[in-house]
């Protein structure tokens, strides 16, 4: 008898940490596996563009991650994205050509953000008061979005010309020549075309956005009370209502976080692809919710972290760039996604079983 | 819980930084497999890139607008053809769908193993400037195939793109200016035309329509057209909106579908409202399936590109450039058009035109 338990109890914690961990381990194993194959991969210029392709995508599921906790889905979030994408894009060029970029992009931000908001304040108030289910409710305003981005834009992509704009998203905090040495923020003045080519940016803008968006998510997310209650209105509403809870202000809270998430990535779409596009989100809203369902949130609600998310997005980000270098099929990809949504799934009931038993 | 993810995000910022930094202390020089860098320590870095390998020969890249498509295939096989008869080794990519926000992490995927030069077939003009230049800064040559960047029409010698070295692609104005000829001729010299388009923001669609504009006003009005809809590559899409405009157009005499989704949509509404033969349809592109509608009198008209001398030339400029000859490269390089119709399908030129998936 004593013996059984101890077993069990071995196989509990090697079970636990697997769980727990296994993300972390599968993100390295695939790291390894694609750096044996081709030492490119590890390449300094191409992690960091692993890193600085991943943004857009991080951004948004950092709004998914919220709205899954809560018990919902955010199916919008990818063409509101492209909406504020357009907003954005056609604010910048009704600006005076002198103005200052931060100014530019700061205006471009807060009426892009506006945009953004109302449509995550009509999800909010939708799902929160009106009780539509949010799968419904956000899928009537993708479409919403998506025509509005459209009309916007006359259907075309809307160029952004602005000087500096594209360096904003493309470029690096600082830049390293082997002789002219370090600059910041901008490569070193006065280089000929043939010395550009040793010009090595040292990490991209693109990811200290992300890196801030993070922290910002993880602390809202871990420490503060809206935070704590988007996991109690995730894991039981009912409950959550008896404790006193503001479930509706909650929800609605949870739904403009994830539409506020949405205006960002779509301001950093057009400063790295120096366009507004309706289209912009449109491939990445699966990938977002994939994202943060590998990072072991539960779509039953009450369950994810930011963390979780970030592995989940570096998984989807190093398999899309690792098949590239290995010369593999890209619609692997999906096939290699869907597998490691299952499989989190699998390792997620497995622990809640083992944790019950 | 939280507690502890505090100190695991502090410890992937951490760990990104020190990765960063770790990059900064060791300064890879791209160009040292171009030959261009002289100093020890760049050849030196050049060895874990992964080139040693390859020997002498260079590499060209090819990244192609949307996987799995007869066209971009054809034009692998052209590149693929001459980069074996030259010498060069060849990487060929491209996104699952015809999308820039996919399209660019293969581009920096492909750029990371450092090609001398990339064929791309940019899906969108302006999102892939940004990406494209900061290749072009690597030191790699970059050739327009197919699509352009910018918007001086793919003409690289003017405006704020011009370091491409060339843009070698069919001129879609006058390939759609060939087409709605050969649909006007075929309905008779008059009556009224609908477009079936793509998605704005393309080049290569949007000046297929503009030709075809073209040609329906160099009649002086005894051609008209009806309306312009967008499908977003979607046959079914293109199928619905044609069949409203086929009830809001009962004489509708032709339809110039500007791709073969769009061609295809259209061909199927114009079949169920059991006007096949009566509204004229023009496919632009000639992968097999439109060849054999073309055969099953669903579409009358086929527009072939050229996609494998699209991949030769680009080999073919790329090398000359590899060589330090960009002189000889012409910043322009218009490949024709082969019309396709039932009474010249089985010619060798039409057979030869035909874009194959395998």
């Amino acid at each position: 008898m004593s013996e059984n338990t101890r077993a069990s109890g071995q196989g509990r914690s090697v079970l636990d940490f697997v769980g727990a961990f296994w993300a972390w381990i599968f993100l390295l194993l695939l790291v390894m596996i694609f750096a044996i194959a081709n030492p490119v991969f590890l390449s300094p210029f191409n992690l960091q563009n692993i890193l600085a392709n991943m943004a857009i995508l991080t951004i948004i599921a950092l709004g998914q991650t919220f709205v899954i906790i809560s018990g919902g889905i955010d199916l919008s979030a990818g063409w509101v994205m492209g909406m504020v994408s357009v907003v954005a894009a056609l604010t910048i060029n009704t600006m005076p050509p002198g103005a200052p970029l931060w100014i530019v992009l700061t205006v471009a931000l807060l009426i892009g953000a506006v945009a953004a908001l109302i449509a995550g304040l009509v999800n909010g108030l939708l799902i929160a008061r009106l009780n539509v289910p949010p799968f419904i409710a956000t899928l009537g305003m993708f479409g919403i979005a998506r025509g509005v981005a459209f009309l916007l834009s006359g259907g075309m992509p809307i160029p952004v010309r602005t000087e500096g704009l594209g360096r904003v998203g493309n470029g690096y905090l600082f830049y390293f020549h082997p002789t002219a040495g370090w600059s910041f923020l901008t490569p070193p003045v006065g280089l000929a075309q043939a010395d550009m080519r040793q010009l090595m940016g040292v990490i991209p803008n693109a990811v200290i956005f992300m890196l801030i968006l993070l922290f910002v998510a993880h602390i809202v997310l871990s420490r503060s009370r809206f935070g704590l209650h988007t996991y109690a209105v995730g894991g039981n509403k009912e409950a959550a209502l008896r404790a006193g809870i503001p479930v509706s202000r909650t929800l609605i809270a949870v739904y403009m976080t994830s539409a506020m998430c949405a205006a960002f990535a779509g301001v950093l779409y057009g400063t790295r692809f120096t366009n507004g596009a309706a289209n912009a989100g449109e491939a990445l809203l699966l990938d977002s919710i994939a994202a943060v369902v590998i990072g072991g949130a539960s779509l039953f609600g009450g369950a994810g972290s930011v963390i979780g998310t970030l592995i989940g997005a570096l998984i989807i980000a190093v398999l899309s760039n690792g098949l590239v270098i290995l010369n593999i099929n890209p619609f692997w990809q999906f096939i290699a996604v869907g597998v490691v949504i299952i499989i989190a799934v699998l390792i997620d009931q497995a622990r809640e079983r083992l944790i019950r038993a | 819980m939280s507690q502890g993810n505090v100190r695991r995000l502090a410890m992937f910022a951490l760990l990104a930084v020190a990765l960063l930094a770790l990059a900064a202390c060791t300064p890879v020089a791209p160009a040292a497999q171009t030959g261009a860098a002289a100093e020890p320590a760049a050849t030196e870095a050049a060895a874990p890139e992964g080139e040693a390998a390859a020997g002498d020969m260079p590499t060209v890249a090819l990244v192609y607008g949307v996987r799995g498509d007869g066209f971009y295939v054809t034009m692998e096989k052209g590149l693929r053809a001459a980069a074996e008869e030259m010498g060069v080794n060849v990487i060929a990519d491209g996104p699952a769908q015809f999308d820039a926000t996919l399209q660019r992490p293969i581009l920096d995927a492909v750029v990371a193993q450092n090609p001398a030069a990339i064929c791309i077939a940019a899906t969108d003009r302006q999102a892939l400037i940004e990406p494209m230049k900061a290749a072009f800064d690597r030191g790699i040559h970059i050739i327009s195939v197919d699509t352009f960047i910018g918007d001086t029409a793919g003409d690289y010698t003017t405006g704020d793109v011009t370091f491409p070295l060339s843009y070698v692609g069919s001129d879609n104005v006058e390939g759609g200016r060939i087409a709605c000829e050969a649909i006007i001729e075929s309905i008779g010299g008059s009556g009224k035309m609908y477009i079936q388009n793509v998605r704005p923001g393309i080049s290569t669609t949007d000046q297929r329509e503009q030709g075809c504009r073209e040609a329906i006003e160099a009649t002086g009005g005894a051609v008209t057209l009806v309306g312009v809809d967008y499908n977003e590559d979607n046959a079914a899409r293109a199928a619905e909106q044609t069949a409203a405009v086929l009830q809001r157009e009962p004489d509708l005499a032709g339809i110039f579908g500007t791709n073969l989704f769009s061609a295809e949509g259209a061909a199927q509404a114009v079949k169920n409202a059991g006007l096949t033969g009566v509204v004229k349809v023009a496919n632009f592109d000639a992968p097999e399936a439109a060849i054999e509608d073309l055969r099953n009198e669903v579409n009358d008209i086929v527009i072939a590109q050229l996609p494998y001398q699209m991949g030769q030339k680009c080999v073919e400029f790329a090398l000359a450039a590899i060589n330090g000859d960009t002189a000889s490269i012409p910043k322009r390089f218009p490949t024709g058009y082969v019309v396709i119709t039932r009474d010249n399908v089985d010619t060798e030129e039409a057979q030869n035109a035909i874009y194959s998936s395998q």
